[in-house]
């Protein structure tokens, strides 16, 4: 505790404290069961065909709100491309990682990247969806760029091609969502029809808005980490 | 339920254990734990989806960036000259008095202790272009002038050797001072040395070796050894000559001196 203020960390137990007793004091909460809770239990599998309620609901009734999470996210990307290029790019030659660090990341990268893959699959099905299953994936690949360098994974990725893949998947959920709202209508969301309740089919629109939520939030998230290495860190 | 509350009153106690480490590294592994944690509390609370997210941004992905910062600015880079009894390599291990004063002045700042051995003429290059924070390795004399000298940590006193028959350099070589301390001692060995102005510490490794052909002497004047810091790092001079200070009152300078000299 040297050189630590004490108030800071009275202060700092008091809020940690507080936090615990409304997770605590909310055991006894067992979900909304007021009228649009009750009507969203109701009718989710018939309107959307996805079990997850979780993916029905921000991917489906709320579609119109995770667009806007998605255009946040990409401001993000945008803005740490924005400020890091042009500042002290390094050319740090790799250090080179021990054979532990190495083996493990070629062990671990193939199942963490199915993961991924399968948490943006079957969103609609089970728990994930296209923003835990990118993030997920693209931390894999941070894992290789810890064991092989950033530089040799963003050639071996293409990271020019992938960058341009970024925007375009940008665009087309804008095409798909939101130029269906400046025309008067809905966003689209019956691309697909719905299967049947449990078959990867069955979510209907979901499985594309997730597998393109997918792709942006990997490629961004692996934007971010690079160019963090490359301008304000080394590997 | 008893899991919930065990593991909710492990959260205060992670941050805590977080926010008071002094090692930033200890500091962001508490973190990911208490991320890892609130994953598990989501999970019992029936928030898979809240579950996964946490462990995949903050247990993972934050850990992950922090570690790179850390690795990047935890570090007290020291740039040293290779100097016997004071900063020298023993296989792997980098040992001697001003390692064991820098790594306790690293870990006072929360910092690992990274030493770099280069030759003398270019420490001080690497202190201004700022690849260095710290230039160590039996240093009493510093000539630049934007470079700012430690206390000093311990005195020392010169002697000068000198070739009882100096014998000319062959005609076309321009002499001039070995980088490395052991190219010194080679040189000594091998009676090529004409002349050369020794520290305490150097001199009382070359005195094991065979000194006939040389007139030693001792030279007026009393030094000490410092370290020395860029004069743009001014608080990281201050800090550094405050924990010098405190370690020679403390008594503990004088354990390390005698745990290396006596």
């Amino acid at each position: 505790m040297r050189n630590f203020p004490l108030g800071m960390a009275v202060f700092a137990v008091i809020l940690v404290g507080c936090l615990c007793g409304v997770l605590i004091g909310g055991f006894g909460y067992r979900g909304a069961v007021d009228e649009a809770g009750a009507a969203y239990l109701l009718r989710a599998v018939e309107d959307t065909g996805a079990a997850n309620m979780v993916s029905a609901i921000y991917l489906n009734y709320r579609l119109y709100d995770t667009l806007f999470e998605l255009l946040v996210f990409s401001v993000a990307v945008l803005g740490v491309r924005f400020y890091l290029v042009g500042r002290n790019e390094e050319q740090v030659g790799s250090i080179p990682e021990s054979q532990v660090v190495r083996t493990s990341a070629d062990l671990l990268f193939p199942p963490i990247l199915l993961l991924g893959i399968y948490l943006v699959l079957f969103g609609h099905l089970s728990p994930g969806g296209g923003f835990s299953g990118g993030v997920i994936a693209g931390t894999g690949l941070l894992l290789c760029a810890v064991a092989l360098g950033a530089e040799v994974v963003a050639r071996r990725f293409h990271e020019g091609i992938l960058e341009r893949l970024e925007w375009g998947v940008l665009l087309a959920v804008i095409i798909l969502a939101i130029f269906p709202v400046a025309m008067g209508r809905v966003p689209l969301t019956d691309l697909l029809p719905t299967g049947r309740l449990g078959q990867l089919g069955s979510g209907g629109s979901i499985l594309i808005y997730n597998g393109l939520i997918g792709i942006k939030v990997f490629i961004g998230t692996w934007v971010i980490i690079h160019y963090f290495m490359r301008h304000r860190g080394e590997i | 339920m008893i899991s919930h509350v065990f593991l909710l009153l492990l959260l205060p106690l992670l941050a805590v254990f977080a926010i008071t480490r002094r090692r930033r590294l200890t500091a962001v592994i508490g973190m990911g734990l208490f991320s890892l944690i609130l994953a598990a509390v989501y999970l019992l609370l029936n928030a898979p989806d809240v579950a996964i997210t946490e462990a995949a941004i903050g247990a993972a992905l934050v850990t992950f960036l922090y570690i790179l910062a850390i690795r990047k600015t935890g570090r007290l880079v020291v740039a040293g000259n290779e100097t016997p009894g004071l900063l020298y390599r023993e296989g792997d291990k980098v040992l001697g008095v001003e390692q064991e004063i820098l790594n306790g002045f690293a870990r006072h700042l929360g910092l690992e202790l990274v030493v770099h051995f280069d030759p003398e003429e270019t420490i001080e290059g690497a202190l201004l272009q700022g690849e260095a924070d710290i230039g160590a390795g039996g240093i009493f004399s510093k000539a630049d002038e934007r470079l700012l000298q430690s206390s000093g940590y311990l005195s020392t006193v010169l002697y000068g050797l000198s070739l009882h028959q100096a014998r000319q350099p062959p005609r076309g070589t321009t002499r001039r001072r070995p980088s490395y301390f052991m190219d010194l001692v080679e040189e000594i060995k091998a009676g090529q040395c004409p002349r050369a102005r020794l520290d305490l510490a150097r001199f009382l490794s070359v005195s094991r070796l065979d000194l006939s052909a040389y007139r030693v002497e001792r030279l007026p004047g009393s030094f000490s050894y410092f370290f020395i810091v860029s004069s743009e790092r001014e608080e990281l001079h201050g800090q550094l000559n405050s924990y010098v200070e405190g370690l020679k009152e403390s008594g503990g300078l004088k354990k390390i001196v005698r745990r290396y000299f006596s």
